[in-house]
């Protein structure tokens, strides 16, 4: 009587945890038009930083890479990993533009001597 | 009625305790081994090609074919007159000490995140 | 009328003077940069720069000379001989674009006038190729190496002299672009072919010792064993750009063929080495 009914527990447990995995995927995989939206948005944004960087010759090497990862993932629903990708793209353009600049004006380094 | 009483009390309490444990063995334990596996993990990130890839350019203990182009990492703490924050630092941005120097700047262009340049600074730190 | 040509003579000693002191030459730029190897390498004679990295690193040396007894672009060589001697569909050859090749490696890069812009030799070789309906070769990988490798084996000995015309504020200008890019610092990484090729030439990267920028321009095309094949110089500038985590220019675009055009005359004096064999 006993096992029987502690069997019953576990089976139920089991089901029960499995059933709210699946549920948990499902929500993952949910298109969300408005965090679809706010994807794009971000997006929109890294691209004009990538596209101001290579104004002045300063687009780094992966922003071009993570922005197709980003959108990849948003289409995938996605959309913690795709704005984790894009904010990072945005950031770089950002940090590369300001690079390029901030080495706008040749200097001849110390150790050459003239 | 009685036994599936028993049963689920039973049961829940085993569960219960068992968490209750085991969540306190890994407190106890990881209180003790932050600074240890800080210091691991600095390790490994200092060693790995995309993140800090320090061996690219100083020798360090433990690690193979080193480059020279900066100075080999050993006795840090009386190179940095027990700074750390110092150490710090220099990671995060050399340029600040040297405007003409060859090391990345990890921390200012971001290769390498807050975290990532704790753990580095407590490896190094070691050295 | 004499008084005119004093005026004249103090104005323009007045305008070099003033140049000099914010400005520095491209051969003033060239004798610092032979003075920072002099120093560096007290024991290396100017001739050797040509051998690259084996100029510096005794020990690569050694390993080199012995794959340069059966070199790995020689097969490139012939390949390129057999494009050169083949004529196009409209019967015409490469000899009738560059009637002195195939002897011509020393002869580029070298500034346009007439089209305002450096001219480089893989750049020149499509021009003739495309005015004869052939199609164009890829800059990077891929024929051009055959080719480049026939034409930069034949034209060893001879002399690096790229010049930048007097008076020619174009030409200064792309000299002056190509000496920026060289000393600017990019990528993520943040360093400058400088970094490596000057600050830190002879240094060693992991266990690769940093090649002199002087001599850098003698030996390509070249064959790189990382590459397993032969590759053009504006191959190695794009995989250096992107080594150093920044995003690589167009090879033969404008910002490269202005890193050429310094880079070239810097080695000005230097004979002619390639092709080359490298790691």
């Amino acid at each position: 009587m006993l096992k029987t009914t502690t069997l019953g527990f576990i089976v139920t447990a089991l089901l029960l945890t499995t059933g709210q995995a699946m549920a948990a995927a499902h929500a993952a995989s949910a298109a969300d038009p408005a965090k679809a939206k706010a994807v794009d948005a971000l997006i929109k944004e890294a691209n004009v930083e990538r596209k101001k960087a290579a104004s002045v010759g300063g687009e780094w090497r992966d922003i071009g890479k993570m922005l197709k990862k980003a959108a990849a993932a948003k289409d995938k629903h996605d959309y913690a990993t795709a704005t984790k990708l894009a904010t990072k793209a945005k950031r770089q353009g950002e940090l590369g533009h300001g690079q390029a600049v901030s080495q706008s004006v040749f200097k001849t380094p110390s150790y050459l001597k003239y | 009625m009685k036994n599936i009483k028993t049963a689920f009390l039973a049961t829940s309490s085993v569960m219960v305790l068992a968490g209750a444990l085991s969540f306190t063995s890994v407190a106890m334990a990881a209180g003790a081994k932050v600074a240890e596996s800080s210091v691991d993990e600095g390790q490994t990130l200092a060693f790995t090609r995309k993140k800090g890839n320090c061996l690219a350019c100083h020798a360090i203990v433990g690690g193979k074919a080193a480059g020279n182009i900066g100075p080999p990492l050993i006795a840090m703490k009386a190179r940095y007159q027990d700074d750390k924050a110092k150490l710090r630092a220099q990671i995060y941005d050399a340029e600040v000490a040297n405007p003409e120097t060859a090391m990345p700047p990890f921390g200012r262009l971001e290769a390498l995140s807050g975290a990532e340049i704790d753990k580095i600074t407590d490896f190094i730190w070691t050295l | 009328m004499n008084k005119l040509m004093t005026t004249a003579l103090v104005l323009t000693v007045g305008a070099g003077l003033s140049m000099s002191a914010t400005a520095s030459t491209p051969t003033e730029d060239n004798n610092a940069i032979k003075k920072y190897f002099n120093v560096k390498f007290p024991k290396v004679a100017d001739t050797e720069y040509v051998n690259g990295v084996y100029a510096v690193d005794p020990i690569g040396r050694e390993s080199w000379e012995a794959i340069e007894d059966f070199p790995p672009y020689e097969t490139f060589i012939d390949e390129g001989k057999a494009m050169w001697d083949t004529p196009f569909a409209n019967g015409k050859t490469y000899k009738d674009c560059f009637p002195d090749g195939p002897v011509l490696a020393h002869k580029y890069p070298h500034w346009n006038a007439e089209k305002k812009m450096v001219m480089t030799l893989p750049l020149a070789l499509n021009n003739c190729r495309t005015v004869n309906k052939e199609k164009p070769l890829k800059y990077k990988k891929g024929a051009i190496n055959n080719i480049m490798s026939y034409i930069s084996w034949e034209s060893r000995g001879k002399v690096t002299n790229v010049v930048i015309p007097e008076g020619d504020e174009g030409a200064l200008a792309a000299y002056k672009a190509g000496q920026k890019f060289y000393f600017q610092k990019r990528g993520q990484l943040n360093f400058s072919c400088a970094t490596c090729h000057m600050q830190n030439a002879g240094q060693k990267l992991r266990s690769d010792v940093l090649s002199p920028a002087l001599g850098h321009t003698t030996h390509f095309p070249v064959y790189r064993s990382k590459w397993g094949t032969v590759g053009t110089l504006h191959r190695r500038f794009s995989g250096c750009n992107k080594q150093v985590r920044a995003k690589p220019f167009k090879a033969q675009g404008e910002e490269y063929r202005n890193l050429e055009y310094f880079l070239t005359h810097m080695s000005n004096g230097l004979e002619l080495n390639g092709p080359g064999a490298r790691k």
